[in-house]
């Protein structure tokens, strides 16, 4: 997956991260990565037997033997390349399957957490996004830069190894420049990280200017400023291109530093092999002078020497995404949401006579601790919560629900304590009408049947005062709802989850301010439904201010405010 | 794959000059690289043949010696120059894209403009603009400097060795380079499809279960949701996979070109020394120099695979104008207004979208300049969508509205935007300042004429405490309150001075005192427009001069019987 621009620019910039992406892999993907650094580690060990046969070659070529023979020499280099090439593929392929599998593993893990989280956790569209692109990033982490560092901690020490047996100047030159470079990197990409801090701060990335005009653009176009607005927008790129450019000039000297010096202790071998080829340098070979052979030998193996160091700088700034991210799924993890009770399950309805009691329950919601009065609902009652808002009304609709965890007290249902086990079960046997009904992007008919029972709906969308609503609807019951389809409104669709009520024959119904910002009409119907399904027999229970939709309960609750 | 091509033209046309001096160092960096390896290679064999000769002495040592140090620093020089212009150069393409897309989406119809706002399909914009960012920078560019990077080696190695070498190493890159990269081309492009929409529908999916979570867990539906959502998870991971596959076969396939070439080039050498054609000094800049110029074809596999990723992206970003209403004002002429004429509406009827029956019928008023008239009734009966047609958003079913004197039709759109204006129920803000915010409306804004308009919302005070028209928003105007920043669109909206002003819910979420003064101010800083507020409040309600109640759709009324 490609890395947007902007993302690469400010990674480039933060150079020193604190590792903790790597927090991310666990046993069976680290298993893999070994076996993928094996198979690197055996493709980076074939360098020197190639550079041995091109060495080999020319040595020959000098004094004059070899002529066509060269091209048993050339098929054996050919072999050796192709076996390198399968080498780094498989190791390759190995990584690969490393990430994916932290990636779904990291998937199942926050999708099995936060679908149970409700209370007070992140939005919808922030988690779907760490879900979907964001924990894709980890990726190349996994399959380019951990490689990467895998190789940077042997294959230099190989070659280094390799050239000292040849020469020990030669030796000494890689050494010196070898590790100098990350200290030079470091210097450098300290410097960039302060320049950075100074000019970042203002820049807004180019991205989050687009998606702002997008959003606004139909009241851009009201304004009838789009000109305008593009003109501004051309105006602050301009700035923003100026300011990055002022901070990049300075941190891409960082990998300058290492093309540097990997150009500069190439030249000095180069220029090194050449004087004592010609006799003019005597000493840094062993006991014999530096053979021709030799010379070329270790002017192949000087490039490969800075290759792993390289890989590994342009591989940084995935790790910088890929710890943002891991950042990101640690915070949400430490998030102290308690789940919903039960599993969201389908489960058999929960044997025993629908009553509610909830005795001496309390919770804590926004860091405030707060008591809940007591409530008995017996079968087939029909209960008014009443009281100013904010005094706990919605709280005790879903706590009945199991939708919240009690910090302590006791929830009866059907005779059984409310938990983990019973929630499902419990909740088989409830409708629940919430202030906001979120509509989602289905047919009508599988809204009303979700779980296609194949039920005639006549009859419940009589009931529910909701028969006009599926009408006036362009395609009846097989119209799309939702997003992309016909809107319904408020209180259409909460006469719509009544008509579910009523198919599914829900025994118990919780309706929070059903009501609620509706017209007279509209709230009449809501309330003759509500009381057609008590005089069925149903437990309801609602939350409501509406005096009218109280009267048509058997019992009012007033809800003192600090109970 | 033509959309590809517009798109690099209007990349490159951001800045011709930028994108051209960037291109020519890629070119710098490349050639130098394999000039560094080729000189370096010939200087040591060259030397070891001089030392085996024992002429050692008479070698000049010296002009080849500087040779291989300019190169290595020219290259690294080279290398960090390279990568400035490229990314100055991208820079500018990237605004130019953005402005472009900008540009096409104001042609779309306002429905399907407010669809935009939501989260996912934003994010979807800004991963088709990113991934077009790469058109020129992992595509385009590496591929021209590849291929001059290869004709300008061939003529040095034609010069310096033999054009039996020079013609193999060319051939065999561009021909054998063009083979597996038009390959991987081919093999990504419906890989690449399938990956970007399993993560789209990963992405929706997601976005669906957890805003309807609560139906979900109440249905005992996770279950469900859950195994379509690993399926779509499985779908993305497979393709990816899939794609990495051909990647990692590319991968091979190149570097198994560049053994083969190399030890063409060492049997092929190894004869012509033979022949007395090439000295050993001369094949070794071959050899090496064939090993140098994988730099030019192992990066852009990467930039290959992504042509499907970007031909989509393209496609999607240069898409006609989704189907909607047409325009309802574009007459071209520009009319010729009464300003006393306020606005009128004769005999209007209105359909709700995707909806046969119709929302109101036979709906006529006027409102005169200087008058307000307040719409109220319940939600869905029909009010925003009223304002929609006043403001000529949505066309109306039936009857006539004109806004001074003149039938909606006949007014070309951005005149009727100088004196028309609609605040709609979700109106947007921008990150930047609140300076900016409300320049978008005028362009030339004194401070006096700024503060003037925030006394009149109630922001003058609350503006003047965040630092005052400097202080810096957030994204979407965030900082503000919600009152705050409808208050802010308000001001925005009063700024452009129309005579016909709509307002829908202006005081939401206002304290009834705050509502009566800003209700106030906006009558007196626009004592002659004529006003039109869709409100169920009391503020709007004692300001009014006439009220209008909308019943509601038919699909109520017959309901109600």
């Amino acid at each position: 997956m490609p890395l947007p621009m902007s993302r690469n620019i400010g990674a480039e910039l933060h150079m020193p991260a604190k590792p903790s992406a790597r927090q991310l892999i666990t046993a069976a993907p680290k298993r893999l990565l070994r076996q993928s650094s094996y198979w690197a580690l055996i493709s980076g060990a074939l360098w020197p037997v190639q550079a041995g046969i091109i060495a080999w070659v020319i040595a020959q070529w000098a004094t004059g033997h070899l002529g066509t023979g060269a091209w048993a020499a050339a098929g054996a280099f050919a072999a050796l390349g192709i076996g390198r090439g399968w080498a780094d593929r498989m190791g390759a392929r190995r990584a690969f399957a490393a990430a994916d599998q932290v990636i779904a593993e990291q998937r199942r893990l926050l999708l099995d957490r936060e679908t149970l989280r409700m209370d007070g956790r992140a939005s919808s569209a922030d988690l779907a996004a760490l879900l979907s692109e964001k924990l894709a990033m980890v990726s190349p982490y996994i399959s380019r830069y951990t490689p990467a560092m895998s190789r940077t901690a042997v294959l230099p020490t190989l070659y280094l190894a390799c050239t000292f047996y040849v020469s020990w100047i030669a030796g000494l030159i890689l050494v010196v420049a070898g590790p100098l470079i990350p200290v030079f990197m470091a210097l450098v990409g300290m410097a960039a990280k302060e320049a950075s801090e100074r000019q970042m701060a203002q820049i807004g990335d180019m991205n989050a200017l687009l998606i702002d005009r997008i959003a606004a653009l139909p009241d851009i176009l009201l304004l009838n400023a789009a000109d305008r607005s593009r003109a501004d927008f051309a105006d602050k790129a301009e700035g923003l291109r100026k300011r990055t450019m002022a901070v990049l000039r300075v941190a891409f000297l960082s990998s300058t530093v290492l093309e540097l010096f990997a150009a500069i202790g190439v030249a000095m071998v180069a220029v090194y092999t050449g004087f004592s080829l010609l006799g003019e340098i005597t000493i840094g070979a062993w006991a014999t002078p530096l053979t021709l052979g030799e010379g070329v030998f270790i002017l192949l193996l000087a490039p490969e020497f800075f290759q792993p160091l390289r890989d590994l700088a342009s591989a940084w700034h995935d790790k910088a995404s890929a710890d943002a991210v891991s950042a990101e799924l640690q915070a949400l993890e430490a998030a102290e949401t308690p789940p919903v009770l039960g599993h969201g399950a389908p489960a058999s309805r929960l044997e025993g006579p629908a009553r509610l009691e909830m005795t001496g329950v309390s919770l804590t919601r926004g860091g405030v601790s707060r008591a809940l009065p007591d409530l008995a609902v017996e079968p087939g009652e029909s209960v008014a919560l009443k009281g100013p808002s904010g005094v706990g009304k919605s709280t005790m609709l879903d706590l009945a629900a199991g939708l919240l965890r009690p910090e302590s007290g006791e929830i009866r249902v059907a005779g059984q304590p409310l938990d983990d086990e019973t929630a499902d079960g419990w909740r088989a046997r409830l409708a629940f009408v919430p202030q906001s009904v979120h509509v989602p992007d289905v047919t009508l008919r599988d809204f009303l049947d979700p779980h296609r029972s194949g039920a005639d709906m006549t009859v419940a969308l009589a009931r529910a005062r909701a028969t006009g609503i599926v009408d006036a609807l362009p395609e009846g019951l097989e119209t799309r709802l939702g997003e992309t389809g016909a809107g319904v409104s408020g209180g259409e669709a909460r006469r719509l989850l009544l008509a579910r009520a009523f198919l599914s024959g829900a025994e118990v119904i919780l309706a929070d301010e059903p009501t609620a910002d509706l017209d007279r009409a509209t709230a009449a119907e809501i309330t003759a439904a509500l009381a057609d399904l008590r005089a069925s027999g149903c437990t309801v229970i609602v939350a409501t201010h509406d005096p009218v939709l109280c009267a048509a309960m058997d019992r009012v609750v007033e809800l003192e405010g600090a109970a | 794959m033509k959309r590809l091509w517009v798109i690099l033209k209007l990349l490159c046309s951001a800045d011709p000059w930028a994108m051209g001096r960037g291109a020519a160092l890629t070119v710098v960096v490349l050639i130098m690289g394999a000039a560094l390896l080729g000189l370096s290679g010939w200087f040591i064999t060259a030397t070891g043949l001089a030392g085996i000769a024992g002429i050692g002495i008479a070698f000049d040592v010296f002009r080849p010696s500087a040779g291989v140090r300019f190169l290595a620093l020219g290259r690294a020089a080279a290398r960090y120059g390279e990568r400035l212009l490229t990314h100055d150069a991208t820079l500018r393409a990237l605004a130019s894209l953005r402005i472009t897309l900008m540009r096409r989406l104001e042609l779309w119809p306002m429905e399907a403009l407010r669809r935009l706002r939501g989260a996912s399909a934003l994010t979807r914009i800004t991963a088709d603009v990113d991934a077009l960012d790469g058109v020129a920078l992992r595509l385009a560019l590496p591929l021209t400097a590849g291929v001059i990077t290869h004709l300008v080696a061939f003529g040095l190695l034609a010069w310096l060795v033999t054009p039996l070498i020079a013609l193999s190493l060319t051939a065999g890159y561009l021909i054998g380079g063009a083979l597996v990269l038009l390959r991987v081309a081919a093999r990504t492009l419906a890989p690449s499809t399938r990956a970007e929409t399993a993560m789209q529908a990963l992405r929706r999916g997601a976005i669906g279960l957890f805003r309807g979570q609560r139906e979900v867990i109440l249905q005992g539906a996770l279950p469900d949701w859950r195994a379509r959502i690993d399926t779509e998870e499985a779908e993305a991971r497979a393709a990816h996979d899939l794609l990495d596959r051909i990647d990692g076969g590319a991968g091979f396939a190149l570097s198994s070109l560049v053994a083969l070439l190399t030890a063409l080039v060492l049997g092929l050498s190894g004869g012509l020394i033979a022949a007395g054609g090439i000295d050993a000094a001369q094949a070794a800049i071959g050899v090496f120099v064939a090993l140098a110029l994988a730099e030019t074809v192992l990066p852009l596999r990467r930039g290959v695979a992504e042509i499907g990723r970007m031909r989509d992206a393209a496609a999607r970003v240069l898409a006609d104008v989704p189907d909607g209403p047409a325009p309802v004002a574009a007459a071209t002429r520009s009319p010729d207004p009464d300003p006393d004429a306020g606005i009128e509406l004769c005999d209007v009827t209105l359909m709700r979208p995707g909806r046969d029956l119709p929302l109101v019928e036979g709906l006529s008023f006027s409102v005169a300049p200087g008058e307000m008239l307040v719409l109220s009734g319940a939600s869905g009966a029909g009010k925003s969508t009223l304002l929609d047609a006043l403001a000529a958003v949505s066309p109306i079913a039936g009857g006539e509205i004109r806004c001074l004197g003149v039938p909606l039709a006949d007014w070309p759109e951005s005149e009727l935007r100088q004196h028309l204006m609609l605040l709609p129920q979700r109106s947007a803000l921008l990150g930047g300042s609140i300076r900016d915010n409300l320049a978008l409306s005028v362009g030339e804004l004194t401070d006096a004429a700024a503060w003037e308009v925030l006394r009149a919302v109630e922001l003058e005070r609350v503006v003047a405490d965040r630092g005052g028209l400097d202080a810096i928003l957030g994204e979407g105007g965030a900082g503000l309150s919600g009152g705050e920043a409808r208050r802010l669109s308000l001001a925005r909206a009063l700024l452009r001075k129309p005579n016909i002003l709509l307002l829908d819910e202006p005081t939401e979420g206002l304290d009834p005192a705050t509502a009566r003064a800003v209700i106030q101010g906006v009558r007196s800083y626009l004592p002659t427009a004529a006003i039109i507020a869709a409100s169920h409040r009391a503020a709007e309600a004692e300001s009014a001069d006439h009220h209008r109640e909308l019943n509601g759709p038919r699909g109520n009324s017959i309901m109600n019987q």
